[in-house]
């Protein structure tokens, strides 16, 4: 009978700490504090070490733990990361995510060699167990703080977070390899890497298609849909791992593949997914902070805050510049995404493989993995909305998104139901127009469900429901953004015609008899603009081209979107204009001010 | 400068029943097309290509579609008030009623560009606009794009 209470008792125990950790993040998020050092923070008073007494050395369990929860995430991670957008980084991001993963960890190693007295092998391995930066931190810091950053800069940061993981593992796998049974020839060790990428690829790839697939046809219970996914995603990685290819690369390829594919129950996966990933995060932190000794980490602590500062004021920043160099990044973009190379548990978790494995001085590398996440989580998570204010790469929300509601009609893929609240600002209030394709179904009014018919028009208020394409919801956002009418631009100031920004020179120059050399024919106007300007455009930027002015006219997200042409002025000046274009200009200078 | 040189009073559509974007085009383009003898294949390509580099709705419920037409002769130019006001992607997600036409022939150059600003500043005046708006009649239609910026406010 004692086992069965021992059984009842960690049930106790381990939900209560669940539970500890959920309500840490109220208190981290009224305090700005990282959530993930609270939950660490759980785990290690609950240990031994602290005042909780829980003894717990089982590192087999947390190894498991951390790997579902990793696998999860990524998974996660790709299921949220559009094609366009992987595509559009998949450069610069795997240059950091490979490249740049090496450089950190050889130049943070020195350090490791100088303080701890290591051999340089062995310091290579403490540079390798906190070189990769933290899917799961990165992506929730970036949400969490509500930071709107140029899209470029967040999905290199998205996409480098989650593919160095791979990478990171690896090293640490090899170099722990090394370090247990003496050396490996180069070209050995660059077989495995090669076997692992390529074997994670595939599987990932053919795993999320296959999962689509089932998906689609089956007809599972509802409710299912979601864990199925989840249990496939654990599937690929527990497949990939066994025949020795990256797990990890290929949950986060599939979560890509599943992500960007019509699937059914897609709001139901995305819910369930979300939830999953917290409880994979609490757990993952709870229990690696339940594995480490507080006294024990003091022990080494100066050792381990030298390693993190040159951590992070040296290696990540010199690789993060010469890994970015051959791309279109500003020095203050390569300045924050050195500062957002967040480690979280990835790290910790690397840290213990040498524990695992019983390797030589395995104790040590957990306790400066240990201390070194714990300082950049609580230096940079802490000081990330300053830095992106500083450098000037944050955005400041301008519209209040569209809050919009996605329904599932089961029985069919093409269409799905899709709610807004109709907001004094909107658009649709103001002219009551939608696209063609998006089909008024329900009129929800003061707790009533009416029919359009019985609805007539809108009102403030109400809630809209449309039958549309999945894939095309999103731009209905734009119907129903809270805008107040002041804040569009006065279009006549910056343009008589509009182009988006992703429009090339050639395809300008075709239409509007414009001069551009040949080899200038594929620059699209945001690159052109960068170009004139050595800069990112702020609205009202002018360049010239031809006998045309090009105008920077919407920035989002840091980012050109339209472009205004104005074409050649008419013969007398409009003054009606001049003033005011004066008068926007003084109220642009005021608001900055 | 008043756009009649542009526009022939023929040349005017004063309630087009269309229910979105497309289809607006669509009825220009053939429109076009039995005006000018061109193709309207051709006439219909070369507009909607121009507006997946962006709308030419350019705001105040007005667009501008155009293009560059090679076989044409001189630069052409058609109007058209919209019987119900449909979603032309615009930047300021105004419905569209006001539609004006600009093909320009492959030499035109620097006369495309300014008959292009002549076009884009008329329509931008609140007064034609207003004007454009309140009639449903080829003729009327036809005096108000004779007038000029000027002369209108």
């Amino acid at each position: 009978m004692a086992s069965l209470d021992t059984v009842s008792i960690t049930i106790l125990l381990g939900a209560l700490l669940v539970m500890a950790g959920i309500m840490s993040s109220l208190v981290a998020l009224r305090f700005g504090a990282p959530l993930l050092l609270a939950f660490l923070g759980v785990g290690l008073l609950a240990g031994e070490g602290g005042p909780g007494g829980i003894k717990f050395d089982d590192v087999q369990a947390a190894y498991l733990v951390g790997s579902v929860a990793l696998g999860l995430i990524l998974f996660d991670g790709g299921l949220r990361t559009r094609l366009s957008t992987f595509r559009s980084v998949l450069a610069p991001a795997g240059t950091l995510a490979t490249v740049g993963v090496l450089v950190t960890a050889a130049l943070t190693a020195p350090m490791a060699w100088l303080t701890l007295g290591l051999r340089p092998l062995e310091a290579l391995l403490v540079g390798a167990v906190i070189a990769s930066t933290d899917a799961a931190a990165v992506f929730f810091l970036l949400h969490a703080q509500g930071l709107r950053l140029r899209q470029r800069v967040n999905a290199t940061l998205e996409v480098e977070s989650a593919t160095n993981d791979p990478f990171a593992i690896f090293l640490t796998i090899v170099l722990v390899e090394i370090l247990m049974v003496g050396d490996k020839t180069w070209s050995a060790i660059i077989l495995l890497l090669l076997r692992e990428a390529i074997l994670g690829a595939i599987i990932g790839q053919l795993g999320g298609r296959a999962m689509v697939l089932v998906l689609n046809r089956l007809d599972l219970p509802q409710g299912l849909h979601a864990p199925f996914i989840a249990a496939g995603a654990l599937v690929i990685f527990g497949l990939a791992q066994s025949l020795h290819g990256s797990g990890f690369l290929a949950v986060y390829l599939a979560g890509l593949v599943v992500g960007n594919r019509a699937t059914r129950a897609r709001s139901t996966l995305i819910a369930f997914l979300d939830a999953a990933t917290w409880l994979a995060q609490i757990a993952m932190f709870v229990l690696l902070g339940l594995l480490a000794w507080p006294s024990l980490l003091l022990q080494h602590a100066l050792p381990a805050l030298a390693i993190a500062a040159v951590l992070m004021f040296v290696a990540r920043p010199a690789a993060v510049f010469l890994c970015l160099a051959p791309f279109h990044f500003s020095v203050r973009e390569k300045a924050f995404i050195s500062w957002v190379g967040l480690r979280g548990a990835v790290g910790i978790f690397l840290a213990s493989i040498p524990l695992l494995v019983k390797l030589d001085k395995a104790q040590l590398y957990f306790d400066i993995g240990f201390v070194v996440v714990a300082v950049s989580l609580l230096v940079q998570g802490w000081t990330i909305p300053y830095a992106a204010r500083r450098l000037r790469i944050a955005v400041a929300r301008d519209v209040v998104s569209a809050h919009r509601v996605e329904l599932d009609l089961p029985g069919q893929l093409s269409q799905e139901l899709v709610g807004y609240r109709v907001a004094v600002g909107s658009p649709y209030l103001r002219h009551g127009i939608t696209p063609t394709w998006a089909k008024l179904t329900l009129v929800v009014r003061e707790e009533r469900v009416l029919t359009p018919e019985e609805a007539s028009s809108a009102r403030e208020g109400d809630h809209l429901y449309f039958l549309a394409p999945p894939e095309r919801a999103q731009t209905l956002d734009r119907f129903f953004v809270d805008m107040p009418s002041s804040m569009l631009p006065d279009p006549r100031l910056l343009g008589d015609f509009f182009v988006s920004s992703e429009a090339t020179l050639g395809a300008l120059a075709e239409i509007y008899n414009l001069p551009v050399e040949s080899e200038q024919t594929s620059t699209t106007l945001s690159d052109y603009f960068l170009e004139q300007l050595g800069r990112v455009p702020r609205q009202g930027d002018k360049v010239r081209l031809g006998d045309v002015v090009l105008q920077a006219h919407t920035i989002s997200e840091s980012r050109l979107v339209t472009v205004g042409i104005q074409l050649e002025e008419s013969e007398t000046p409009e003054p009606e204009n001049l003033i005011a274009w004066a008068k926007a200009k003084i109220a642009r200078w005021r608001g900055q001010g | 400068m008043p756009l009649t040189d542009l526009v022939t009073p023929n040349a005017i559509m004063p309630a087009l029943k269309v229910n979105n974007k497309k289809q607006a085009i669509a009825e220009l383009a053939a429109k076009a097309a039995v005006l000018t003898g061109q193709s309207e294949r051709d006439i219909l390509e070369i507009l909607l290509q121009r507006e997946k580099l962006g709308s030419t709705g350019v705001g105040n419920g007005v667009a501008i579609p155009h293009g560059k037409l090679p076989k044409l002769g001189k630069l052409f130019g058609l109007f058209a008030h919209l019987d119900r006001a449909v979603d032309f992607e615009a930047l300021d997600n105004q419905p569209v009623d006001l539609v004006f036409l600009l093909l320009a022939p492959e030499g035109a150059g620097a006369d495309h560009l300014k008959a292009l600003a002549r076009v884009a500043r008329l329509l931008r005046d609140p007064v034609v606009v207003n004007k454009l708006r309140e009639s449903r009649d080829a003729d009327a239609l036809y005096a108000v794009l004779a007038l000029t910026p000027a002369s209108a406010a």
